[in-house]
């Protein structure tokens, strides 16, 4: 694989080397992506390279990992675009933390950077010195706005339990925090919360079990739709079909659960663009555009059946 | 293999097989403990929803732990069967959701596709490992990746779904309350302990587990029975792959990440040691009850997700004492 | 020098053996041991005599090793008194027994195997630096010089003990057992895995240790070697001490009839009549194996009741030509023959099939199973006579079991104990027993009757003599001479991975062996014999 990868930094140096001006004329963006075993940010590559193609004007190389905690490689990533001197970098961190000191060495060898998907920690940022906008969809809104829709078909004092994605991963933190926010606005009654790890067999168990010690539970919010999914089977196991079931990502399984009725909602991100806007944003500011600023929220949006 | 503490006179008869009833009872009176003490606890853990539950939730854990007390009683471990799961998941849901054809043929295809597919991987691991003499625990880690890898090549990292339902309902049918696919399990552990206790293979993988060369030097084929055990061990893989499907009506190539160990923890709970040659799937049942029982009461009677991962933690250490205790009074 | 002086001291102060004298150092009294039903120990008394070399014998089984297992501290006695230096002594841990002196080499090493043979010698006080840090060269140093001590100089220390021969490890097992100061050391027949030169030199190690004081516990089955260095014997039999006796008052026919309880007919006597033999069973033709350093293998013939002995010293490959003629190891080039056609085996299972069984010499490591019942050991190399299609008859294997034990006199409670808890001489029956049950035409015997006491030994003797008699070609390696003399029809001699000899069963003289074994006179009578 890194074999391969040299080959290709190779041959796309020759390439320069032959073709200066045709080079010249195409900014190169580095995309530095999360784990590619995760549908999301499967989707979100695909759309990438397919808006590359589209837009033409631009050289994409891309880079994945194969973990969501494996920040090393994120490290290695952008330092070797660094080298390769490119003329911007997009990345979605892995570590808000740990990503900080790598980015802020890439704006200092004058490479425009954008931040998206996950914001960098706003302390860690401080402590480097760093002023960096970010590019993201709101997390916590986005739970908000699933949560709102649970709370608002149950009313006021129903009974809801969270499951959680991964202790500690940004987004699992902004998302249930959206969620409490919907459960303190709609004067919810939150019986449990607890984690299942992002995972459908997991989340089915966890769930099964907290619906035995809380039968009289009304709705759930899953952190995201494959834990949903894993609720969904619980509930049609239980025969339940009177508790509503909220969750997170709109990836495609669960498509038809909302459309007869076993999801109420869920929250599109739009993945599949969110790189591409990014880079779209990225290629202004290496076209001479004002630097980007604060938070640069992207598009979401509330499914349901409706 | 060392008898150092052993005394050179005969044991009588009695006392060994006394013993041995203390061995194992020790696993099953935890087990009653555990369920004496979350009974008293938590006013629903007796109810037959939550037994139905249990039952459910122990179903995948078991199967794999089947397998895995095969490899483990011949010393070795395999570290791939929660990737190779996932592996045999997305290959059985690639052929389930073929078009044009009839649903009975899909099922079938798609089982034999899933249970293919772990044997195969398992097959590799036996083979490599054996036929190299490495070490299992380095090969299967590589097979970890090799399958996870897989898993998510061929999916292109997409959850699949959209399954027949006849094959979704066989997922969650019950017969008087207990779900069919625990009675899968129960079966292949049933099928599992006939084979270690009353066959002539059976009686060589324990061999093999105490003397591999003693078994080699009585002119046994050292070689294809540990090719078997990890085989088996695929295979079970394989089988937990389709019950993941027909429960979950999806089958996702990140499923099973770290299933491998909760596996081992039940072989290790059960009593079979980590060196190999002793221990039994009777254990095993027992063990992946324990961790079953556990993980379902830690949550009824409200305890936090940390705290259930340390109480977890903890039930595996002091189990592998227990059976430090067991062996040495076994052995003097 | 010593011993004489002792057993004047002993004899002027016309005391009989068994009573206390007045420079004991260790005194035992009515210890009893049990395990479940079996009564281990049951009334063990005598006493040691400091600076003197005491000999323990008995049949296996009869409660040495739980009388050693018991003074080193590995497991605690239920009754009973020891006083070590006039104050009681009841260690639990073997630690506390070394603190107060008392040191056991024992029968089962306890080296480890991945570590050098220095780090072995020096491993319960490594010698550290002034940064506490090892010191490797002082500790090889050391290591050299306690080998060199006992003679041993050529070995490397830092090589692993792995790639030393079974002698060897006994040797090295000794050297670290003197690297402590001990009043008492005790070792757990040290001899059964050495060749003559070896446990001479080893006599010479005891001889030197005695004259720093220090009390030497010798247990073996070897009556010579107890009338050559021993000063007292006490005899074992059943758990029970029969009897101490000053040597230069006993006979070793007087020993004997201490531990059997019976007059046991002259063994070593040249009864065997020379069989006729018949058709060559097994030979081998120029066969090379990986050790061997010479371009030509080896040949030889065995003919059906035939027993042929390969005497020679450690080192000369006798266990490593067995292995390969029974392709437990690879052959490097030539061949083997059975029934005079060229044969070619992958695996010991082609060898068991063309009707070879192979006793190889380590029972522990590579003959038995300990942990698994003795009736599993016994139906290992022939399951299809105990299965149905793949299915076990645990009937049929307990009855063959049963005859066996009964064919063999195993002395065990059940055949459903575990082998683990036989004594050694019952374990080698078990692996005959397994081999047996193979019914081989050719079996190859590496060291039959290693760690074996007397009686099972002459029992042994008596069935491979049957096993002869009734056609089957035997092979056999030993390290004692004697017992190549007793038993072989024909002895081939090897020195330096050559056969340097073959001797017929009327010209046997041990020194005419041993002269080809060292290479003194290669004789070559008929090497292709």
């Amino acid at each position: 694989m890194r074999i391969f990868k040299t080959v290709a930094t190779a041959a796309t140096a020759i390439a320069l080397l032959v073709t200066p001006a045709f080079a010249q004329d195409k900014p190169v963006v580095g995309l530095v992506m999360k784990s590619l075993a995760n549908e999301f940010f499967q989707n979100m590559l695909e759309g990438a390279e397919a808006h590359a193609v589209e837009r033409g004007d631009y050289e994409l190389r891309a880079v994945g990992m194969q973990n969501e905690t494996d920040f090393e490689s994120q490290i290695n990533a952008v330092e070797n675009f660094i080298t390769q001197g490119v003329d911007a970098i997009v990345i979605a961190p892995a570590d808000s933390k740990a990503m900080v000191r790598p980015i802020k060495k890439a704006i200092a060898a004058g490479i425009t950077v954008v931040n998206f998907d996950v914001a960098l920690d706003e302390d860690a940022k401080k402590e480097q010195g760093l002023e960096l906008a970010f590019v993201g969809p709101d997390n916590r809104g986005g739970a908000k706005m699933a949560g709102d829709a649970l709370g608002k078909k149950l009313g006021e004092g129903a009974k809801v339990v969270i499951v959680e994605g991964n202790p500690g991963a940004d987004n699992a933190t902004q998302r249930r925090l959206g969620f409490e926010d919907s459960v303190a606005e709609y004067k919810l009654d939150l019986l449990d919360s607890r984690t299942a790890h992002w995972e459908t067999e997991e989340a089915n168990q966890v769930f099964s079990t907290m619906l035995t010690a809380h039968p009289d539970v009304q709705g759930v919010l899953a952190a995201n739709d494959s834990m949903a999914i894993g609720v969904v089977k619980a509930l049609e196991n239980a025969g339940r079909s009177d508790i509503l079931v909220v969750g997170f990502d709109n990836v495609p399984a669960v498509g038809p659960m909302i459309e007869d009725g076993r999801m109420l909602a869920t929250v599109d991100q739009f993945g599949q663009k969110m790189a591409a806007d990014a880079i779209d944003l990225a290629l202004e500011v290496v076209a001479g555009g004002p630097a980007l600023e604060g938070w640069v929220k992207t598009n979401i949006k509330l499914v349901t059946a409706e | 293999m060392t008898s150092d503490n052993r005394p050179l006179e005969p044991t009588p008869r009695r006392a060994l097989s006394f013993r041995a009833i203390i061995n194992n009872a020790g696993i099953g009176l935890a087990l009653l403990a555990l369920i004496l003490f979350f009974s008293l606890t938590s006013e629903f853990f007796l109810t037959s929803n939550n037994i139905t539950n249990i039952l459910t939730q122990i179903t995948i854990n078991l199967i794999l732990a089947v397998g895995m007390t095969f490899v483990i009683l011949i010393g070795g471990i395999d570290l791939s069967v929660g990737s190779v799961m996932a592996f045999a998941a997305v290959v059985a849901g690639k052929a389930i959701t073929l078009p044009d054809m009839g649903i009975t043929e899909l099922v079938l295809l798609a089982c034999l596709a899933g249970v293919m597919t772990g044997l195969i991987c398992g097959l590799l691991n036996g083979v490599i490992s054996a036929f190299w003499g490495l070490p299992s625990f380095i090969i299967t880690l590589g097979m970890l990746n090799i399958a996870r890898g897989a898993a998510l090549h061929v999916s292109d990292a997409k959850t699949i779904y959209s399954f027949p339902s006849a094959f979704e309902n066989f997922g969650s049918a019950l017969i008087y309350g207990v779900p069919v696919v625990f009675l899968v399990a129960l079966l292949i552990t049933l099928i599992a302990w006939f084979v270690l206790n009353w066959t002539v293979f059976g009686r060589l993988l324990y061999g093999i587990g105490n003397n591999e060369e003693a078994v080699r030097l009585a002119g046994h084929q050292v070689f294809w029975l540990k090719v078997a055990a990890f085989t088996i061990c695929g295979a079970t893989a394989g089988i937990a792959a389709v019950i993941y499907m027909a429960r979950l009506s999806i089958s996702s190539p990140i499923a099973g990440i770290g299933f491998e160990l909760n596996a081992i923890a039940a072989v290790i709970i059960g009593g079979t040691s980590l060196a190999g040659g002793r221990g039994s799937v009777i254990g095993t049942l027992l063990g992946a009850f324990i961790i079953g029982v556990l993980a379902n009461g830690l949550i009824l009677i409200g305890l936090n997700d940390f705290m259930r991962q340390m109480i977890t933690g903890v039930v595996i250490i002091v189990a592998v004492i227990l059976d430090y205790y067991r062996a040495k009074y076994s052995a003097s | 020098m010593f011993a004489p002086k002792i057993n004047e001291a002993m004899r002027d102060m016309n005391l009989a053996p068994q009573e206390t004298l007045p420079n004991t150092i260790l005194a035992v009294s009515n210890l009893k041991k049990h395990f479940g039903g079996v009564r281990a120990l049951d009334g063990v008394s005598f006493s040691l005599a400091r600076g003197e070399t005491h000999a323990l014998v008995g049949e296996n089984g009869a409660g040495k090793s739980t009388l050693i297992k018991t003074l080193s501290g590995a497991f605690p006695f239920d009754s009973g008194d020891i006083v070590l230096d006039g104050v009681s002594y009841r260690p639990s841990t073997p630690h506390e027994a070394k603190a107060r002196g008392v040191q056991v080499v024992h029968q089962e090493f306890n080296l480890l195997n991945h570590l050098s043979v220095a780090e072995n010698i020096s491993i319960e006080a490594m010698p550290r630096n002034r940064f506490g840090i090892l010191d490797r060269a002082e500790m090889n140093r050391r290591a050299q010089a306690s080998l060199n001590a006992i003679g041993l100089g050529e070995i490397d220390v830092r090589t692993s003990v792995q790639s030393l021969g079974i002698a060897h490890r006994q040797l090295i097992e000794i050297a670290r057992s003197l690297q402590s100061d001990s009043s008492i050391l005790i070792l757990d027949e040290p001899t059964a895995t050495l060749t003559e030169r070896e446990t001479k030199r080893l006599f010479e190690i005891i001889a030197d240790i005695k004259e720093k004081g220090v009390t030497v516990v010798f247990v073996t089955h070897h009556l010579d070697e107890v009338f050559a260095i021993c000063d007292r014997v006490t005899i074992f039999r059943n758990g029970e001490t029969i009897a101490t006796e000053l040597i230069a008052d006993t006979t070793p026919e007087n020993v004997v009839r201490h531990m059997v309880g019976r007059e046991l007919e002259a063994e070593r006597s040249n009864s065997r009549s020379i069989g006729t033999a018949g058709d060559v069973a097994l030979s081998t033709r120029k066969l090379k194996v990986a050790f061997n350093p010479h371009q030509d293998g080896l040949d030889m013939d065995v003919h059906y009741g035939e027993i042929v002995g390969i005497a020679g010293l450690v080192g000369a490959g006798r266990t490593e030509f067995l292995r390969g003629i029974s392709a437990v190891d690879p052959i490097v080039s030539g061949h083997v023959e059975r029934d005079g056609s060229p044969v070619r085996f992958r695996s010991p299972r082609d060898a068991i099939s063309a009707g070879i069984a192979f006793v190889t010499e380590d029972r522990k490591e590579e003959g038995l199973i300990l942990d698994m019942p003795i009736a599993a050991n016994v139906s290992l190399a022939n399951m299809e006579a105990v299965s149905g299609a793949g299915l076990m008859r645990f009937g049929t294997e307990r009855r063959r079991a049963k005859s066996y034990e009964e064919k063999l006199h195993i002395k065990c409670g059940s055949v459903k104990d575990a082998a683990n808890s036989l004594s050694g001489g019952n374990q080698q029956k078990v692996v005959l027993a397994k081999w047996l049950a193979c019914s081989p035409q050719v079996l190859i015997l590496d060291e039959p009757t290693r760690g074996v006491d007397v009686g099972a030994k002459a029992e042994i003797y008596g069935i491979l003599r049957n096993l002869a008699r009734e056609g089957t070609a035997l092979l056999v390696v030993s390290s004692e001479l004697p017992e190549l003399m007793t038993l072989c029809d024909r002895i081939l001699v090897m020195a330096n991975h050559k056969i340097v000899g073959s001797v017929a069963r009327a010209d046997f003289t041990e020194e005419r062996i041993l002269k080809m074994a060292y290479g003194q006179n290669g004789i070559e009578e008929g090497t292709n014999a």
